[in-house]
């Protein structure tokens, strides 16, 4: 086989290689954007925050505690773009903690970066908005996004991706979002996203607080606009904690900026095969090896 | 998943690369030599129109081919015409060591796509030795048909001489292979034509692409058989 | 009956000659009566019906796809699969259009063509597993998420897919007796080639790079930065092999289509097995490479470690070794059961990355339904079947001029 064959390929991997190697462009928050704070230690569980978020949503009542799988954990549904689940772990004075699960409208969102059709969309506003009419329903969001919120209709013959909308609307009309609204605890507070770190590491790092000394969503997977904070694990509060502080856009990145590289290379590269592997293909190269 | 290690791992992993590279172009040359096609005795190739005859070689008029070889013995084998025309070969049939040839006489069988050609023997002698590629992988013969593909050493008897004078060689060789390959050009299909005007090699088995029903005959013909009967060896 | 034969009197007879091989219509289906199209008749009663389903009661109904598992077989094997197993159309394309190895331009064409239809179907795949497949076509005309990786991948699929036919055309012009069309489209040749290899590194690699944005879900054995870089090289060796087999396959099954003067295929087997070999060579330090980078070699203990190795040395070195083995001994034989190896490891090797060692740690693990199996199987016989009408009417196999 020709030698040129192997050249090629060492060169195509050799290119892949060294663009692969290491992220390019990192999304940064946009400090005035808007995010929520929220605090379970102040948590009552009290689900008021569900029954607000399906009346703004035009969902169906949410379900009424005691739950049957009550000591398991829920997830989002496509019905229930938000749900409260009791943690895994007591508080250290022995009381129920419990934490509110929905989309954390990353300041990278995977979910955004991943979509073919920009379904799933990075607003300048701040939320992460799902357009309808554009989804073709290849559910890499799901895939993409680090906190599995991202739900599909599968039951439906005409299905679309189901998640919470930051309550998009309400935040336009200079209103917060309806589960903020509807906690009687102040549990969630809905701000400025650099206010709120600020108004959060007040707290964690106070002399003398219970909290665990982190605030969730500050760089995990990039950073998300709903921060957590604590005095029990995140683990027991159903959050991840093995992400890394890349975004998953960040990690496609090499990978996207090696497309233009071929688009550029390749076709010189090949061609210049071709004109070597060609090289004797003239009438005057042929009428020797004729003649006798 | 993040992995994270403090700085100085990082001199041990990236040796680890390199290494693992430096091993990888080291086991490349191997397996680059493992794979080379066997190595060709050196022929001077000449061209005599499509097909290849090289110096040192006489041509019988039934397309095989004898060289007198350094140590007495004289190589044998299917000239590039004869692979040619016959095409991809399934199977060779030699005679054993010992048996005796007579020029011109049924020496070999080439079984080819369900017929099965005799050939005449260039020069008369007694079967030396018999090429195992013959046997192993007749199928590569064709690829070097002066060299590697050589199919018997004969042992020549005392009339060699006048044998050789019954070879064609030199200008002569070429002419012969020259006009079969014009009265292959005469019965050209069009298909075939078309290769010719690029000046592409004809068709490996070009007698089957002529006449695909009658094409045994028409390689005996060539081959100067046509009358030998199955069965009919020296 | 006489109004249409006086508008087209040549109609009928033409479209018998050229669907039906010049029999009558009774005469060419009592031809299926062969375990073959049996087989397939089979196939397609139960496969179609669920694909009515799929589309009528939404994919809830047929597939045991997940809020927490949203690929599975249809996106594993039809679409990374496919396009994998496709790959010989560019390698062969590029290898003789390219490189000058005229001496492989006899399986040139069966190579495109398989390229073509393996293609076809992968999409036709995608538009089972799509949720809105009627939509399919918004990447390309309507709303640009020019950020994803599946963008890309699915503009390249779609050019290349292009390439392809259009690479395929000369033939199926040829047949339709539009022979001057055929001789332009083929004049196209290099340009086409160069396109196509282009096209294939990019979305053959992005086949890989769709899973670099889930490092969390994928087993670290088999997530790298690499991805991209093992899903081409794999996929050239992919082609290769598979070009190896579909050639072998169709010399024996089409052999009167072959009548006139057969090349020589164990040579060119031989010939394709020294490249399967050293690509493979290659892919298998990659894969050390991409371990190596991530310093994951303990993980290579244990259940997950002994699958891995299974794949990499069982699958990937082991057919290495044999071709190279074969090549030395001109055992043609020995290349072929050596491709068939390379195939069942590019195929093992995209279900890990999907399925398999997709979500590796949950509590609980996709499994096909078998109506999602049954799809599959009917997506690839019909493929199949194409390729059968395709080759016994166009002059795909035998030499051309």
């Amino acid at each position: 086989m020709a030698c040129n064959r192997r050249i090629f390929l060492k060169t195509a991997g050799a290119a892949g290689l060294a663009l692969t190697a290491a992220p390019r462009t990192q999304a940064a928050a946009r400090p005035d954007g808007p995010a929520v704070l929220v605090d379970t230690t102040r948590c009552l569980g009290c689900h008021s925050c569900e029954a607000a978020c399906a009346e703004q949503n035009g969902l169906p009542a949410p379900a009424e505690p005691p739950f049957d799988v009550f000591v398991q954990r829920r997830t989002t549904t496509t019905s229930a773009y938000t749900v409260v689940n009791r943690a895994t772990e007591a508080a250290p004075d022995g009381s129920e903690r419990y934490a509110k699960t929905q989309c954390l409208h990353c300041v990278s969102p995977g979910c955004a970066s991943a979509c073919p059709v920009r379904a799933l969309e990075k607003s300048t506003a701040g939320p992460v908005f799902y357009h309808a009419d554009r989804c073709i329903g290849c559910r890499y969001c799901m895939l993409a996004c680090p906190f599995g919120v991202p739900k599909y209709e599968y039951e439906k013959a005409v299905p679309y991706v189901r998640k919470c909308t930051f309550c998009f609307e309400r935040q336009a009309q200079g209103l917060k979002p309806a589960c903020v609204e509807a906690c009687p605890a102040e549990a969630l507070q809905f701000g400025r996203r650099d206010a709120l770190l600020l108004e959060a590491k007040g707290r964690v790092f106070a002399p003398e607080s219970a909290y665990l000394p982190h605030v969730y969503g500050e760089r995990e997977s990039g950073g998300t606009s709903w921060l957590y904070i604590s005095d029990v694990s995140m683990n027991s509060l159903g959050l991840r904690t093995d992400l890394g502080e890349l975004s998953p856009s960040d990690r496609t990145d090499g990978a996207l900026s090696a497309v233009p590289v071929v688009m550029t290379l390749w076709p010189p590269l090949l061609m210049g095969l071709y004109a070597f592997a060609h090289r004797r293909d003239t009438r005057g190269a042929r009428e020797e090896e004729r003649h006798v | 998943m993040t992995t994270t290690h403090d700085f100085t791992s990082l001199y041990d992993a990236r040796a680890l690369e390199y290494a693992l590279a430096v091993v990888f172009l080291a086991l490349f040359v191997v397996l680059w030599r493992a794979l080379e096609a066997p190595p060709r005795e050196a022929v001077a190739v000449r061209r005599a129109g499509w097909f290849s005859l090289p110096e040192g070689v006489r041509l019988h008029p039934g397309h095989a081919w004898a060289r007198l070889e350094a140590d007495g013995l004289v190589s044998v084998g299917l000239d590039d015409f004869g692979h040619k025309l016959i095409g991809p070969l399934r199977d060779v049939q030699l005679p054993v060591p010992g048996t005796a040839l007579g020029q011109g006489r049924p020496a070999f069988r080439l079984a080819a796509d369900g017929a099965s050609l005799p050939v005449l023997a260039p020069v008369s002698g007694v079967v030396a030795q018999v090429n195992e590629l013959g046997r192993r992988a007749p199928g590569r013969l064709h690829a070097d048909p002066y060299g590697t593909g050589w199919l018997l050493k004969l042992r020549p008897h005392r009339g060699l001489q006048a044998n050789l004078k019954q070879l064609l060689s030199g200008e002569l060789a070429r002419l012969h292979m020259e006009r079969a390959a014009e009265r292959l050009a005469a019965s050209l299909t069009p298909e075939l034509g078309a290769l010719a005007a690029d000046g592409g090699a004809p068709v490996h088995g070009f007698a089957r692409e002529l006449d695909p029903d009658g094409w045994e005959r028409l390689a005996r013909q060539f081959l100067l058989t046509d009358d030998v009967k199955d069965g009919g060896e020296s | 009956m006489s109004d249409t034969l006086a508008l087209r009197p040549a109609l009928r007879p033409w479209l018998r000659e050229k669907l039906l091989l010049g029999r009558g219509l009774r005469d060419y289906l009592r031809g299926f009566a062969n375990p073959a199209d049996l087989f397939t008749l089979l196939v397609l009663a139960v496969g179609l019906p669920i694909l009515v389903a799929r589309f009528a009661f939404g994919l809830g109904a047929v597939t045991n796809l997940s809020q927490q598992t949203p690929w599975g077989l249809w996106i594993g094997f039809d679409m990374l699969c496919g396009i994998a197993l496709a790959a010989g159309g560019f390698s062969l394309a590029a290898a003789v259009h390219l490189f000058g190895l005229r001496a492989y331009e006899p399986v040139v064409k069966p190579a495109i063509l398989t390229g073509f239809l393996g293609y076809l179907f992968a999409v036709f795949g995608l538009l089972a597993d799509l949720g809105q497949p009627w939509r399919v076509w918004y990447p390309i005309a309507v709303s640009f998420g020019t950020t994803s990786v599946m963008f890309e991948v699915g503009w390249c699929v779609f050019l290349y897919t292009l390439v392809l036919f259009l690479e395929f055309s000369p033939a199926l012009f040829d047949w339709l007796g539009l022979r001057r069309w055929g001789r332009a489209l083929a004049r196209l040749t290099v340009f086409l080639t160069v396109a196509g290899v282009m096209l294939s590194t990019l979305h053959q690699s992005s086949l890989g790079a769709l899973f670099l944005l889930a490092p969390e879900r994928l087993h670290p054995l088999w997530y790298s930065e690499f991805l991209p870089v093992f899903f081409f090289v794999s996929a050239i060796a992919a082609g290769l092999s598979m070009v190896i087999l579909e050639s072998s396959l169709a010399e024996r099954l089409f052999r009167d289509r072959l009548g006139r003067a057969p090349h020589d295929l164990d040579q060119l087997v031989l010939g394709l097995g020294r490249g399967a070999a050293v690509v493979l060579f290659a892919y298998f330090f990659l894969r050390l490479q991409g371990l190596a980078r991530g310093g994951r070699f303990d993980l290579l203990s244990g259940t997950w470690g002994g699958w891995y190795l299974l794949e990499l040395v069982g699958f990937v070195l082991v057919p290495c070794l044999l071709f190279v083995a074969g090549v030395r001994a001109d055992d043609a034989s020995r290349v072929r059961f050596a491709a068939a190896l390379t195939v069942v490891g590019v195929v093992l090797g995209r279900l890990n990355v999907s399925i398999i060692a997709f979500d590796w740690a949950a509590p609980v693990r996709y499994v096909p339904s078998w109506m999602e199996v049954a799809v599959s199987v009917t997506l690839v016989t019909l493929a199949v079947q194409c390729y059968r009408f395709v080759v016994n009417r166009m002059e795909i196999l035998g030499r051309t001029a």
